[in-house]
């Protein structure tokens, strides 16, 4: 692998240090990607990520085992609010100077409450939800309140928002996402290698590929495992009929919310294509199974020569079928300039994948800290688009199903000329820690990995999903209670990703 | 003197009677303060019975020529005084019951409020008998001292002086337009008494009079743009005092309307499309408003200016019959204006009478604040509903009988000739037809929300429902307004004989195609029969329930309640539902023209409180720290703010002027005395 | 434009089950055991037992037990693991008969009273469901799943499978629901909005577990913040395993729950 994982550590204690340090990274072009906590025998650690150009930094420091408070990095950097929240909910720390300290995953009084505290062997067996420590959502005059969730309209995860509204306008948007929280984080520990890739499998199952991948990587990192090219290909072939099956998705959901029923049936059947396709190459509809440490299981089970054809007509159908959706001039109209999310917004918070390019903001982990294939591929980026609202998150879309399937073709044709040999390399390690990331479709996903005597003590899946929710709250300027479904489904994010 | 002069003179002697009990005994206990509505009601009820003999064609009349000096003639009641006798006091009697019973309940402290209620009905009873000049005049002049009274009776409330002043205010300058109308015709012709007016010859004079004349009762209804007043006099009346005002006491405008029509004939063609073009605004500009207020009794006072825009189009197209000379048009415009003024003063009285109360119980009358008034106080709760499906013109009520002929007067237009007028009338048929709906939304918005809606959670006020005066008053006028709608031919007989002075009974009679079936006076054009609706739309109800029983089985009494179902959330503090506020907002934003609707979005620091210099920095922080915000609505009156507020200043700056006349010295009165007597001879020596 | 466009590819909706579907007997379900009593089962018992990360493989011990292999369907989260080490006694079952009436049923191979219980149930779920035949209405609940299982139930919209043409309908209120789906391993910041949604329905009601998350908890439990599946919240009629369960196998529990079956 060519980019690096760098890792830095700062005197234990010395939190502000490390806030100036994040801070100024990001003043000089890193993004910040991430902050979660560690509960260790020494005290609660810190780990900041940031990436760049050359990699993936860390940077970490140490709290006294009796500190319950530390000075809030969201006042700085307004990316970490809710990774402060999560560490609060966590550990029970309280980021103070924080503009909303209240619990994001798991609503708990603020003393004396039970914490899971991931890091440490061991923990509570149950912790039910309090919702009498959910926060007081006062509104002010002339609004109430719509609360929509957990359980709502459609098939769809589970997730509350609290449309304050006068009764046409949405002026304001709260999110609850403590429904879905399963722990995933406190399940790992203890977890052999191969258990751990099971479940990183099950944190966001539509970008199942992805998680597997960033997983996989983080081991090989620690293992300095090389993945043998044929294993490589196959790799990158799923992630990207991955990409294209959330991609589909995303169309079917907004053909829906536009009632164009025939679109919405197109849509659905081309997604139903791509993922039979991935079940007659491996068995799994989602690409479970494929990915191991160090490479693949087995090549896939459709030979290049049907792969290239079969991708070829599944290409020139979609490509028609788009072309036909984004001149549909009622569709546009319900996409443009809804939810627009504004260049300086997209930069300073670090929006990831095609919302992050929607605004102007493009920092592809395929491009610029590249793996398995990619660096040998042919990658045709898109130039970002400008606006940020619906419309162009969509245009982003279609632009990476195209870039998709020309890596698509490309893969296939070097699988038929790939040398026969070892699918994967030895990876077997006792002790490490590293960090792995791989391009989901709704952005980079980072695994942070620490292994002890064979398990795993930490391993913290950040999907983008978590990272790119909160903008959900600044989208709404100006927009009406029926947009909501657009711009929803416009940033096309899992549930299951945010609350792990 | 026959029975029917007996009860009226009982009816007026009961009411004085009931002034006395008050300004004597006071409210030294509950029975007693009840005691002055009851003898009200009972006068009422001898008024109401000597309309009736007026209507049948029996004498009632009080006081032949000459006793007291008033003049040539007394107080006596024709058909239209009996027809509108009826009406008035047979509200007036179910409205004194509920007074009755609201007193009882607390009601209030003080003395006096009886006397004027009585004052009030008195001058109703003598202006609709009137007939001369001065009677009608001292009887108008009473009922604005009434109405002052009633209005400022609460003094000591926030608003209250000012409503006091404003109702006070257009009283007067309706008096004086009545009065400058009056004695100009009795100068014309020579005598006080009204039906001599009728001789006055054509020109200039007898115009201007009948010009002012409307001037004068359109002010008492509330046409634009006179209608300024209407909601704060309305809303600042103690408890059932707005019924009276409200219900009872705005008839006398439209008998004076009616009057002017039938003893001087149309007016210029001119003013009648005035006329029409002012009713028609008045309906849009009143229900609009009303879809949109936050309090209840400014609600039930707009959709009151509502109903003189849609009352006064009726009479607009009587006018233009008038004109014309077809005199079927005159039926048919005067029989809806009638049958709405009927509904109206049914209604508006039960949904004034259902309402009073409230606003002193909760402090405020906010809708949001009073929502779920049925599950506090059933008899309310009730009283609005009905109140309010009439006036929404919702079958089976009379409401929509009347909305109905008025909208197939209006629909008459095509049998006029003349361009003016029919442009005039079909302006008015779409301001009708467009109130229509408005109507639907206002009041869907009251019962749905406000009567039938959830009460606040937490402690709310106790509300304590009517007994029994209450409760008649409920009955009777909730009866009304559901039976008059099944008995609309035997009203429609009534009103005919009513309306003979101005167009012969036969042919508004020509309304009842059959027994049961009416038509818009013309024949050939269009059908109904609203008691028929009476027996087909329960029967239908009936065969519905039966099928449901029968296909269900027991099934249908086998519940288990379970919560609302609100997609499971967690909860939320504060409204979690659908407000009154919010209900009207899309109304707000159709209506913006008419409206000057203006909204303002603000952020809230977490604090809570709202300070210029926290929400504008707060306003560029990402949407996901500022907590919560505020949202602010706001209408205005664009009649109020356009026509009377600029005029304010110069009209404050000639009273501070005036004031500099009252000097306070002897001398300068004597001055200003002899300097009257000598214009005033001048002037008489110059006309001599 | 759109109707045109529609027309291109003629008919792709499957017959099933009134046809065969290639696909659908190609499904591939949860691992299965196809040699009970496998030559060195003896010593090697608890090394089969250790291949599955759920511990679905266990041994039928006990005086019913016959010291056969035994594998809990409602626990196999599909990783393939006992297939690609041990693939003389386990392999995959094919086919979308996922679905049992009763926990125990999705115990392979199967015990000696279940087909008659099975019948018992089936009858029983029948005279519930009369009503329903034709027509259902579906309402679903996420506990706690990590998306795939939505996405398979959506599939059932599009043209391929087409549930509407059967008969079933989703619907976006628990207050029309006949059938509720829930999915997820029973995140407990889901259990009370779970057994409101459940109150909230009318009878008859019936609820299938869709996905082993669901039936039994799957990967994800024993956490602190997820309680083994969702029987523990509200009571289940039909249990589906699969880690996604394919949409044929949903459709196949549908029909089974409303007694369409054979």
């Amino acid at each position: 692998m060519s980019s690096d994982v760098m890792m830095g550590a700062r005197p234990s204690g010395d939190v502000t240090a490390l806030w100036d340090d994040v801070v100024a990274a990001v003043a000089e072009g890193h993004r910040f990607a991430g902050l979660f906590g560690t509960a260790r025998p020494e005290g609660l650690v810190l780990t900041a990520h940031l990436a760049g150009a050359e990699g993936v930094t860390v940077a970490e420091t140490v709290l006294p085992v009796t500190a319950t408070s530390y000075p809030a990095l969201t006042r700085r950097l307004g990316a970490a609010f809710w990774y402060e929240r999560e560490i609060a909910d966590m550990f029970g720390v309280i980021p103070q100077g924080h503009p909303r300290p209240e619990p994001l995953l798991l609503p708990q009084p603020a003393e004396g409450a039970l914490r899971p505290r991931p890091g440490e062997p061991g923990g509570p067996v149950a912790i039910e939800p309090d919702p009498r420590a959910l926060p007081l959502h006062v509104v002010g005059p002339g609004l109430f309140t719509i609360p929509h969730g957990p359980v709502r309209s459609g098939v769809m995860e589970s997730i509350e928002y609290l449309v304050e509204t006068p009764g046409e306008d949405i002026p304001h948007l709260n999110m609850r996402v403590f429904y879905k929280h399963r722990g995933l984080e406190k399940r790992f520990e203890g977890m052999t290698a191969g258990d751990g890739l099971l479940l990183a499998e099950r944190v966001e199952g539509t970008a199942t590929v992805a998680h597997a991948l960033a997983y996989c990587h983080a081991l090989e990192r620690i293992a300095a495992a090389d993945v043998p090219w044929a294993a490589a290909l196959v790799r990158v072939l799923h992630a990207e009929l991955e990409r294209l099956a959330c991609h589909l998705d995303v169309a079917v959901r907004l053909a829906d919310a536009a009632g164009l029923a025939v679109a919405t049936a197109r849509f659905g059947r081309h997604k139903e294509t791509v993922l039979r396709l991935v079940s007659r190459a491996c068995g799994s509809r989602f690409g479970r199974g494929v990915v191991v440490p160090g490479g693949v299981s087995r090549l896939p089970l459709v030979s290049p020569a049907d792969l290239l054809s079969d991708i070829g007509r599944l290409e020139g159908a979609v490509t028609a079928d788009a072309t036909a959706l984004m001149g549909t001039a009622s569709f546009l109209d319900r996409l443009r300039r809804t939810g627009p999310l504004s260049p300086e917004r997209a930069r300073e918070h670090g929006a990831l994948g095609p919302v992050g390019k929607a605004s102007g903001y493009s920092d592809d982990a395929r491009d610029v800290r590249p793996y398995d294939a990619y660096p040998t591929l042919v990658l045709q980026q898109p130039a970002p688009w400008p606006a940020g609202d619906a419309l162009d998150r969509l245009r982003v879309r279609w632009d990476e199903v195209s870039q998709s399937f020309h890596l698509l073709r490309q893969v296939a044709g070097e699988l038929a000329q790939a040398p026969a040999g070892p699918l994967r390399a030895g990876c077997d390690v006792a002790d490490g820690r590293s960090v792995g990331w791989a391009e989901a479709p709704q952005g980079e996903v980072l695994y942070d990995l620490r292994l002890e005597g064979g398990r795993l003590t930490r391993c913290r899946p950040r999907s983008a999903s978590f990272h790119n929710l909160v903008l959900m709250h600044e989208l709404f300027a100006g927009d009406i209670l029926t947009d909501f479904p657009f711009i929803e489904a416009s940033l096309g994010l899992s549930m299951a990703g945010v609350t792990r | 003197m026959t029975g029917f002069s007996d009860a009226l003179a009982a009816g007026l002697g009961l009411l004085a009677a009931a002034a006395v009990v008050d300004l004597a005994a006071g409210a030294r206990s509950r029975m007693v303060a009840s005691l002055p509505y009851l003898i009200g009601a009972a006068g009422s009820v001898c008024l109401t019975v000597g309309g009736a003999g007026a209507l049948a064609g029996y004498q009632a009349r009080l006081w032949s020529a000459g006793v007291l000096g008033s003049g040539t003639a007394g107080l006596v009641a024709d058909r239209l005084s009996g027809l509108f006798l009826v009406i008035a006091f047979g509200a007036a009697a179910w409205v004194s019951l509920g007074f009755a019973g609201w007193a009882h309940q607390g009601g209030t402290a003080r003395r006096g409020l009886a006397a004027t209620y009585a004052l009030t009905l008195g001058a109703v009873a003598v202006f609709l008998t009137a007939r001369d000049a001065f009677t009608l005049l001292f009887a108008w002049e009473m009922l604005t001292l009434a109405f002052y009274l009633l209005a400022g009776f609460e003094r000591e409330k926030p608003g209250r002086p000012q409503a006091a002043l404003i109702t006070l205010a257009f009283g007067k300058s309706s008096g004086m337009a009545l009065l400058a109308g009056l004695l100009l015709l009795a100068a014309r012709s020579g005598s006080l008494t009204v039906a001599s007016f009728a001789h006055v010859p054509p020109g200039m004079a007898r115009t201007t009079a009948e010009a002012l004349l409307m001037l004068g009762f359109v002010v008492k209804v509330g046409l634009v743009p006179f209608q300024v007043w209407l909601p704060p006099g309305y809303a600042a009346a103690p408890g059932p005092a707005r019924a009276v005002m409200a219900g009872v006491a705005v008839n006398v405008g439209f008998y004076g309307l009616w009057r002017t029509l039938a003893v001087l004939g149309p007016p210029p063609g001119w003013l009648i499309g005035l006329l029409l073009v002012l009713a028609a605004l008045t309906a849009v500009l009143g229900i609009a408003h009303a879809a949109v207020q936050v309090g209840l009794l400014r609600v039930i006072a707009y959709s009151s200016v509502e109903n003189a825009g849609l009352i006064l189009a009726g009479f607009g197209v009587a006018m233009v019959g008038a004109a014309i000379g077809d005199r079927l048009l005159v039926a048919a415009g005067l029989l809806a204006a009638t049958l709405q003024m009927i509904a109206h003063t049914a209604a508006k009285s039960l949904l004034f009478t259902a309402a009073a109360g409230i606003e002193s119980v909760f402090g405020t009358d906010d809708l949001d604040a009073v929502r779920g008034i049925a599950r506090l106080s059933r008899w309310r709760g009730i009283g609005l509903a009905i109140g309010g499906l009439t006036l929404a013109g919702l079958p089976p009520t009379a409401g929509f009988v009347s909305e109905w002929f008025l909208l197939e007067a209006l629909m008459q237009q095509f049998r006029v000739p003349g361009l003016g007028f029919r442009l005039v009338l079909a302006i008015a048929g779409a301001a009708v037809a467009l109130t229509a709906g408005f109507a639907g939304v206002t009041f869907v918005r009251l019962i749905g929300m406000v009567v039938l809606g959830q009460p606040r959670s937490g402690d709310h006020p106790k509300l304590r429902d009517y007994r029994t005066g209450g409760r008649a008053a409920i009955v009777g006028l909730g009866a009304a307004c559901l039976v008059l709608a099944a008995l609309t031919p035997l009203e429609i007989r009534v009103v005919a004989a009513g309306l003979s002075p101005i167009v012969p009974a036969p042919l508004t009679s020509g309304a009842l195609k059959s027994p049961w079936v009416l038509q818009p006076v013309f024949a050939g054009f269009s059908i109904l029969s609203p008691s028929w609706l009476w027996i087909v739309m329960p029967a239908l109800f009936l065969v519905v329930v039966l099928l449901t029983l029968g296909l269900s089985g027991r099934r249908l009494f086998r519940v288990r309640r379970v919560p609302a179902w609100r997609s499971a959330t967690a909860g939320v503090t504060g409204s979690a539902r659908y407000t009154v506020f919010g209900f009207a907002n899309p109304t707000r934003r159709v209506l913006a023209t008419v409206l000057h609707t203006r909204t303002e979005v603000r952020r809230i620091a977490p604090g809570g409180s709202a300070t210029a210099a926290e929400s504008a920095a707060g306003a560029d922080r990402d949407g996901a720290t500022a907590a919560h915000v505020g949202y602010t609505s706001d209408v205005i009156e664009p009649v109020e703010q356009y026509l009377y507020r600029p005029l304010l200043g110069p009209l404050l700056a000639l009273g501070r002027a005036a004031r500099r006349l009252q000097s306070g010295r002897l001398d300068a009165y004597l001055a200003y005395m002899l300097i009257a007597l000598v214009a005033v001879l001048a002037v008489v020596i110059a006309l001599a | 434009m759109w109707a045109l466009r529609g027309l291109r590819d003629g008919v792709v909706t499957t017959r099933w089950p009134a046809r065969p579907d290639p696909y659908a007997a190609a499904v591939r379900g949860p691992a299965t055991v196809l040699d009970a009593y496998p030559a060195d089962a003896g010593a090697d018992g608890e090394g089969l037992g250790a291949l599955c990360p759920t511990g679905a493989i266990s041994r039928a011990e006990g005086p019913a037990g016959d010291g056969g292999i035994r594998l809990d369907q409602g626990k196999c989260v599909q990783c393939g693991r006992c297939v690609a080490s041990r693939p003389d006694v386990f392999g995959w079952s094919e086919g979308s008969a996922a679905a049992a009436l009763w926990r125990p049923g999705l115990v392979v191979p199967e015990v000696a009273e279940t087909p008659e219980r099975l019948a018992e149930l089936r009858d029983g779920l029948r005279a519930k469901t009369a009503a329903l035949r034709r027509s259902v209405h579906l309402r679903h609940v996420d506990a706690g799943s990590d998306g795939t299982e939505e996405w398979e139930i959506l599939a059932l919209l599009n043209p391929v499978y087409d549930m509407h043409r059967l008969g079933i309908f989703l619907t976006a209120s628990p207050r029309h629901a006949d059938i509720l789906l829930v999915t997820g391993a029973g995140a407990r910041g889901m259990a009370e909005p779970l057994r409101l949604t459940y109150d909230a329905m009318p009878a008859p009601k019936i609820v299938i577990a869709v996905g082993t998350d669901a039936v039994s908890g799957g990967l994800t439990s024993p956490s602190y913040a997820t309680s083994g599946g969702i029987g523990a919240i509200v009571p289940v009629d039909v249990w589906l395993p699969g880690s996604p369960p394919a949409p044929f196998s949903i459709l196949h529990a549908l029909l089974l729950a409303i007694g369409r079956m054979p």
